[in-house]
This record gives structure tokens, C-alpha cells and sequence, in this order.
């Protein structure tokens, strides 16, 4: 298509004057300024310290007398710290940030009771911290994905409750009879998070269910919290972001409604698949592989109903942070579902269930999906809370391709790596040790593509620093990748 | 779509569909799961754990070990973990019911360590507290053989094989099966379901508690019984120098060190018994001594208890030894006459 009729459209916040609707936009991202931009600066914090520890862990894995000699520093503590401090401080954090913004656009009212988020921002923060030093100083639970002591995650319930209050509250405020469909994962992600986290602390810790039920317990948390929680919120944001940057609705309503219950229904009974062939009832993990491979149903509903939006527009990207880190995210999705269903058949689940292949679909879901759509959308909000432009475009433009080839490096080093580890695994004449000096290179590669990852988020936390700093860029357009053709004249239409 | 009430509604309801299906289901099915036992309630497994067996957990667990280790056995259909000597049988729910946390583990950067216990050699020099395993280490102790018997003997040491383990760390903590073998929950006898399988050892297992330092020798396994000026694999003097030192045992070990769990001590009137025997660069200076401190102690006792090696009855051993095992035990174990 001819960019020059590129349809981006300008920062609400210097409206034209008489066109209400852009002043009530304006109005309303005003009031979200203090909270959201609260949780997105602890955010980044999260993600630079997540992202030094995540470094660490990857170096020592396959040099391990690196600092080996103290305690805090051993590795099985520095990786769960690192896995915590990324879900629960970074991606949590960003989630929840973006989510308000959202909810007050969305319920089309200024955002009410700042003062609630306000306060579950520093309870939150205060439960990471809590939660990251009781981990380095071995208070570590064991449970994985739970490993916060209990002590931090009372804070955080409390902080969550109070997030989750807010966005009932905010809904009794809004106005208009239609719930757009990124409310419908907003909500379901707010309400699905405390019952999933309260199930999982109390089955685990306050009234223990017996032996291996716990494992289960924690994997069906885990899984929930992946799809239910971060899932939600990602594909919500894509439902907003994509129709909303190109200037064109999505393209079918009914597609969104049957993507969005197949996806609450059979994705929240994923889980077992990843206990495949443990000490379980069969049934169990038999459940759990017909609702991962049910789950295609959903994927591709969303897939559908995102590249029919898009069609045509695609172009754009080449325009458009939002939309590239956006695209690239919900293509992400596609992907981290196709591959969720190929290691959860039992056949190829023999060779990769206790290998580094599980590391990538963990990282494919958290990062290459989630991560990258809240890059997008944090793309498109700090602007319009703080007033100013991006300032570089060739920082945004180095962010995306430092991530985007870190995440794709570390999930190719992971998956291969992690077939090469399973097949000499389930060979027994090779000895063990075997095994692991199999993926030891493919490690290396993951160290190395973790470098790529450091250098795009010390980037985006510099770029977000000037901005927050009001260093942005004063100007009627947003920033663009790449200059628009024909600058000038018809650039922001 | 318009309304908050089906919105709701449908949010909930399908959350609690999956609470339900794969949370409370399962706890109806094997969430009250008892200890196994024979007729007479003598031969009990698994057994409740000792006090420093939960302290060994949770240094387990404050370390990591569960990112690298896992703790379970797959069925010999799907993996090969039967073959690479991990077990003898499939790992089953029952094998965890005194476990907290429960340590199964998603990774295999290291090797599955689901009966390292039972690995342990039968004589051991045990330095921690509690003392060495006593009583005879003669009648059932020794290992059949013949190959095909090694499942039997396994079977037929039944509650013995935890024996060494715990008792190398635990035996004040009182829940030694030898010591007390009433100590299990007074239900265990009522699971002792009749004959489910034929290849049960349990004739012949009464007569084998008193010789509870009997530990499962593998003679097909693949890693040899002595190293060179190591201690006895898979003993405790090894599991501490390997923490200590994974490299001086194993030039290709992947395993960070865990010094910090090991204190240098100036050697006083005389050498501490739980000293490390190190040598070459981990050595420590002359007049000096590695000796572990009461975590790294409860760690090892922790390791050394880990054993699923005692059938269960709803698990099939694997291999023609388990047909084996009910001609074989009879004969070997209650007239404690050593086969070889």
C-alpha cells in the first residue's frame, strides 16, 4: 500500500481543539498517568535486575565454579530469583500497567481511586523484594513457579486484591453497553489471577494436599498462570493495539467471542502435560494433552482473526513500533501454542520432558509473546501519559532486533539443545554425562543470545529513562521506525 | 457481547471446571493414599521420615537441587530410565505420600536421583550422627548372584533398605522401621490389600527387618563399587566429597560445588570422624579439616534416604526378575543363608 495513506495516528494528547473525543481520550490517559506509570518504571527496574540475574544463570549453567563458593550466588537459588523476578516483577508489574490503561480507555471514564493502585504498586514491589531476597538467602519454597516465601506472598495477595477491586470498581464507572473484547481478557485475567494464586498457596502451603499432588498442584498453577494470567493479558492487549494502530476494526466479532471461551475452557485445563509419564493417574496427563492440542482451536481463531485484521496493513510495520513488536508477539503466540502441542505428545515428550526443550516454551510463552506485545503497548502509552515522543527511533529499531534475534536464537539453542540432550538421554549406552556434555555448546549459544537480550533491554530501560525524564522528543507525530515518504504533507493523517 | 452477568458467570465456570477436574478429582483418587503393608502390618512402605530427612528437604529445596535432579522413575515403555539403572520400577504416587515438599523435577541437567539411597553400598563408614547402622549386616545383606535374582533381593530387603539410610542420619529421630516398625500410621494395615500380584514378595519379608542394614547392592549397575581413594560411592563420606567437590570425582561433572555448606576447622586434639577425605588441589592446608556443617549433614541424610526400591503392589517390577521373585525370596531371605 502506498505509506503515504499510513492511518497512525497522532498523539491524542495535542487534540485538535472541538474534537471531543480525542480531549476525552486525553482527559482519561491524564488520569492514568501517576499509577500506570508507577507500575511500568518499577517494571523496567524488575527487568534489569531479572535480566543481570538471568545472565548469570545462563554463564554459570555451563561454568559452574563461577562464583560457586557463595551461597546466595549458587546457582539453583540464582535461577529461581531470576525466574521470579521476571514473572512477578517484570512481566506482572508491565501487565498489570498496561491492563489499567486499557481498562480506563476502554470503560471510556477517568480512571477512580488512583490512590488503590497506587498503594498496590508499593505492596507489590514490596513482596518482590521480600519474595527475591528470601530466595538468594535460601527461604526458597521448592515449589517451582511458587518459590516466593510465604511471607511475600501474603504481600503480594494483598496487592493483587487491591488491583483487583479497582478494575471491579472501574467497571461499575464505565460507560457504553458493549464490553470490547479486550475487556473480556482483562476481566477474565483479573479474576481468574487471585483464585489461581489462592488455590495454589493454599492447596501448597496452608492445607497441603499429600505427595505428588503438590507437583500437580504446581504445574496446573504454573500452566494457569502462563495462559490465564499473562496469556489473557497479552491477547487482550494485541486486541486493542493492532486494530487501534492501523485504524480499522477487527475483523470479526464472533471469531473473538468463540476464540476467547475456547480459550478460557480448554487452556486452563493444560498443565499435566508437563508431569507426561510421572508417578500420575494417566487420565491426569491424558486430560491435559487433549485440552493443549484443543487449544489450537483458540490459536487459531486469534491467529485468523489478527491476520484478517491486519491484511493489507502489514506494511505498517515497517512504520510502527507498536505494531512490530505487537505482530511480532501475537505471531509469537501462534508459534508457542504449535510448540506447546508438539512436546506434549507423549511420543515426543519421551525425548524432551526432562531436557532444556522446556525452558524454551517457557521463554517462548513469557517473552516472545507476552514480553514483546507489552514492549508494544508500552510503546504506545508512554507517549501519550507523558507528552512527549520517543526520541530515537533507531534505539526502538535496535531494541526489536536485539530481542527479536535473542529470543529466537535462545529458542532454537534451547530446542535443539534440548533434543540432542533428550535422544542421548534415552539411549542408556551413552553414560549420563554424556547428555549434558551434548547440550553444553548449545548452552553457550544461549549465553550469547543472552547477550543480545541484555543489550535490547539496557536500551529500552535508557530510552524509558529519558522519557520518563521528559527528555522525549516535543512533536505532533509519534515517532516512526522508519521516515514516512512524502514527509510532511500527509504524514499524519 | 453485552451484560456482566454471563461474562461472569462464564469466567468462574470455567475456572472451576478445571479447579475441579485436575485438582479435586485427583485428591478424591490419590490424595489419601496410606502406607502398604502385608498381612501381619510388619512389612510397611513407605515409612514416615525422620526429622533430619525434612531438614535434608529443605536445604534441597533452598539450593535448587530440583532444577538439575529430578526424582522419578518412568515405566520402562516410556523413557529409559529403567535401563540406565535409575530403578527397578516405575516411580508410583504412593512412593511420595510422606513427602513435603514433593521434589519431581522437569529437568535432567543431572541424573535422576529417585533411589540414590538405595545405591548406597551395604558396609559403610557412616560419620553422622546417630552412628553406623548396627546390627548383623550378614543375613540378608548380601546380593543374590545371580543377575536375575537382583530384583528379588530387592524385593526381599524390603523395609532394610531405608534402614542404612536413615539410620546413617536419623536413627535418634526414632523412625527407623528397624527400631520401630509400629510407628507407621495404624491404617497401614488395612491397605495390605490380598495378593494383587503375584510377584509380591511378602512372604518372605518378615524375617528380614532385623536386618535392617541391608542395602540393595546392584550388581548390574553402572558405576563401580569403589573409587580410587574415594570412599564407597554413593556412601555418605562420597555424597560429601562430591558436594564438596564434584570434579575430583567426576572430571566431566556439571555440578556447581557447595562449599559453603563445609566448614574449615583447625585439626584440635584430634581428626574430627566426619572429615572430608580429600586429596590432591580440594585439599585443605596441613593441620586443617573440611568438616560438613548439620546442613550439609541433614542433605546427605536426606539423599541417602531416598529409596523407591521396596515393590509396591500396584506397580510391576520390571523384567523376568519379577516373575523371579516369589521363588526367590522365600528361599534366600528367611534362612538367611547367603546365596553366594
Amino acid at each position: 500500500m502506498n505509506p503515504a495513506g499510513i492511518p497512525l495516528k497522532e498523539p491524542s494528547v495535542v487534540a485538535a481543539a472541538g474534537d471531543t473525543e480525542q480531549l476525552e481520550r486525553a482527559i482519561i490517559d491524564a488520569s492514568t498517568r501517576v499509577p500506570v506509570l508507577i507500575f511500568y518504571i518499577s517494571a523496567v527496574a524488575w527487568l534489569i535486575l531479572g535480566t543481570l540475574l538471568a545472565g548469570f544463570v545462563s554463564f554459570k549453567l555451563h561454568t559452574p565454579d563461577l562464583l560457586s563458593d557463595v551461597s546466595f550466588l549458587t546457582w539453583g537459588r540464582v535461577r529461581p530469583a531470576h525466574m521470579n523476578v521476571m514473572v512477578y516483577g517484570w512481566a506482572c508489574m508491565a501487565g498489570i500497567g498496561t491492563a489499567i490503561w486499557l481498562m480506563a480507555r476502554l470503560c471510556r471514564t477517568v480512571l477512580r481511586y488512583p490512590l488503590l493502585l497506587v498503594a498496590a504498586a508499593g505492596f507489590w514491589n514490596l513482596g518482590v523484594f521480600l519474595g527475591l531476597a528470601g530466595i538468594l538467602l535460601g527461604d526458597s519454597t521448592g515449589y517451582q513457579w511458587l518459590e516466593f516465601p510465604s511471607y511475600s506472598a501474603i504481600i503480594l495477595f494483598v496487592a493483587y486484591t487491591l488491583v483487583a477491586s479497582w478494575t471491579v470498581l472501574m467497571f461499575r464507572f464505565r460507560r457504553g453497553e458493549q464490553i470490547y473484547i479486550t475487556q473480556w481478557y482483562l476481566l477474565g485475567a483479573f479474576l481468574w489471577f487471585p483464585w489461581l494464586y489462592a488455590a495454589g498457596q493454599l492447596m501448597l502451603f496452608v492445607v497441603p494436599l499429600q505427595g505428588v499432588l503438590q507437583s500437580a498442584i504446581g504445574w496446573w498453577y504454573a500452566n494457569n498462570l502462563l495462559f490465564l494470567w499473562f496469556g489473557a493479558i497479552g491477547l487482550g492487549t494485541a486486541y486493542y493495539m493492532i486494530p487501534k494502530v492501523i485504524g480499522r476494526p477487527v475483523y470479526s466479532y464472533h471469531l473473538a467471542m468463540i476464540g476467547f471461551w475456547t480459550y478460557a475452557l480448554f487452556s486452563s485445563w493444560t498443565g499435566m502435560q508437563r508431569l507426561v509419564d510421572g508417578p500420575f493417574p494417566a487420565w491426569m496427563v491424558t486430560a491435559s494433552i487433549a485440552a493443549t492440542i484443543l487449544t489450537l482451536i483458540p490459536v487459531a481463531t486469534v491467529g485468523l482473526n489478527h491476520h484478517m485484521t491486519m491484511q493489507g496493513y502489514f506494511p505498517l510495520m515497517r512504520y510502527s513500533p507498536t505494531l512490530r513488536f505487537t505482530v511480532f508477539g501475537a505471531m509469537s503466540y501462534t508459534v508457542f501454542s504449535l510448540l506447546g502441542v508438539l512436546i506434549s505428545l507423549r511420543s515426543v515428550a519421551r525425548y524432551v520432558n526432562f531436557t532444556q526443550a522446556s525452558i524454551a516454551y517457557s521463554h517462548l510463552g513469557l517473552y516472545a509473546f507476552f514480553t514483546m506485545v507489552i514492549f508494544g503497548s508500552m510503546y504506545y502509552i508512554v507517549p501519550r501519559l507523558i507528552g512527549r515522543e520517543w526520541r530515537y527511533a533507531s534505539l526502538i529499531k535496535l531494541h526489536f532486533w536485539a530481542s527479536a534475534y535473542g529470543i529466537g536464537l535462545m529458542t532454537l539453542m534451547l530446542l535443539a539443545g534440548g533434543l540432542a540432550q533428550g535422544l542421548s538421554m534415552e539411549n542408556p549406552s551413552l553414560a549420563f554425562s554424556e547428555s549434558v556434555e551434548t547440550v553444553l555448546p548449545y548452552l553457550r549459544g544461549r549465553s550469547l543470545s543472552g547477550i543480545l537480550l541484555t543489550v535490547s533491554h539496557f536500551i529500552f530501560a535508557y530510552h524509558f529513562g529519558l522519557m520518563i525524564f521528559g527528555l522525549g522528543r516535543k512533536a505532533t507525530v509519534p515517532t516512526f521506525l522508519n521516515p514516512v515518504e512524502a514527509e510532511g504533507t500527509e504524514a499524519h493523517i | 457481547m453485552k451484560g456482566l452477568a454471563p461474562l461472569f458467570l462464564g469466567i468462574f465456570g470455567t475456572f472451576a471446571f478445571s479447579w475441579v477436574g485436575l485438582t479435586v478429582v485427583p485428591n478424591l483418587q490419590i490424595g489419601q493414599l496410606n502406607p502398604q503393608s502385608d498381612e501381619e502390618g510388619t512389612d510397611i512402605y513407605p515409612m514416615p521420615q525422620s526429622g533430619m530427612f525434612e531438614r535434608g528437604a529443605r536445604v534441597y529445596a533452598s539450593n535448587g537441587c530440583v532444577y538439575c535432579h529430578s526424582q522419578q522413575v518412568r515405566a520402562d515403555y516410556a523413557g529409559a530410565d529403567i535401563e540406565r539403572k535409575w530403578g527397578d520400577r516405575r516411580s508410583a504416587p504412593r512412593d511420595y505420600i510422606f513427602q513435603r515438599p514433593v521434589f519431581l523435577g522437569k529437568m535432567r541437567m543431572g541424573q535422576d536421583i529417585a533411589n540414590i539411597g538405595a545405591r548406597a553400598p551395604a558396609e559403610q563408614e557412616s560419620p553422622s550422627p546417630g552412628g553406623s547402622p548396627a546390627g548383623p549386616s550378614t543375613a540378608a545383606a548380601q546380593t543374590p548372584a545371580s543377575a536375575t535374582a537382583q530384583s528379588a533381593a530387592h524385593g526381599v530387603q524390603t523395609p532394610g533398605a531405608v534402614a542404612p539410610a536413615q539410620s546413617a542420619g536419623a536413627a535418634s529421630a526414632g523412625t527407623s522401621p528397624a527400631a520401630s516398625p509400629t510407628s507407621a500410621p495404624p491404617k497401614s494395615a488395612v491397605v495390605a490389600a490380598p495378593g494383587t500380584s503375584v510377584a509380591s514378595p511378602s512372604p518372605g519379608a518378615p524375617a528380614v527387618p532385623a536386618a535392617s542394614p541391608a542395602a540393595p547392592t546392584v550388581t548390574g549397575a553402572p558405576w563401580p563399587e569403589q573409587t580410587a581413594g574415594l570412599p564407597p560411592m554413593y556412601s555418605a563420606a562420597w555424597h560429601h566429597v562430591h558436594l564438596y567437590s564434584p570434579r575430583s570425582i567426576n572430571i566431566d561433572s556439571n555440578m556447581p560445588s557447595y562449599r559453603f555448606l563445609y566448614r574449615m576447622r583447625r585439626i584440635g586434639a584430634g581428626s574430627r570422624s566426619d572429615a572430608l577425605q580429600l586429596t590432591g588441589s580440594d585439599a585443605p592446608p596441613e593441620g586443617w579439616e573440611i568438616v560438613p556443617t548439620f546442613e550439609a549433614k541433614c542433605l546427605v541424610a536426606y539423599l541417602m534416604a531416598l529409596n523407591q526400591s521396596h515393590p509396591l503392589k500396584e506397580v510391576r517390577s520390571a523384567g523376568p526378575a519379577a516373575a523371579a521373585s516369589p521363588v526367590a525370596s522365600p528361599s534366600t531371605a528367611p534362612g538367611g543363608k547367603p546365596p553366594k
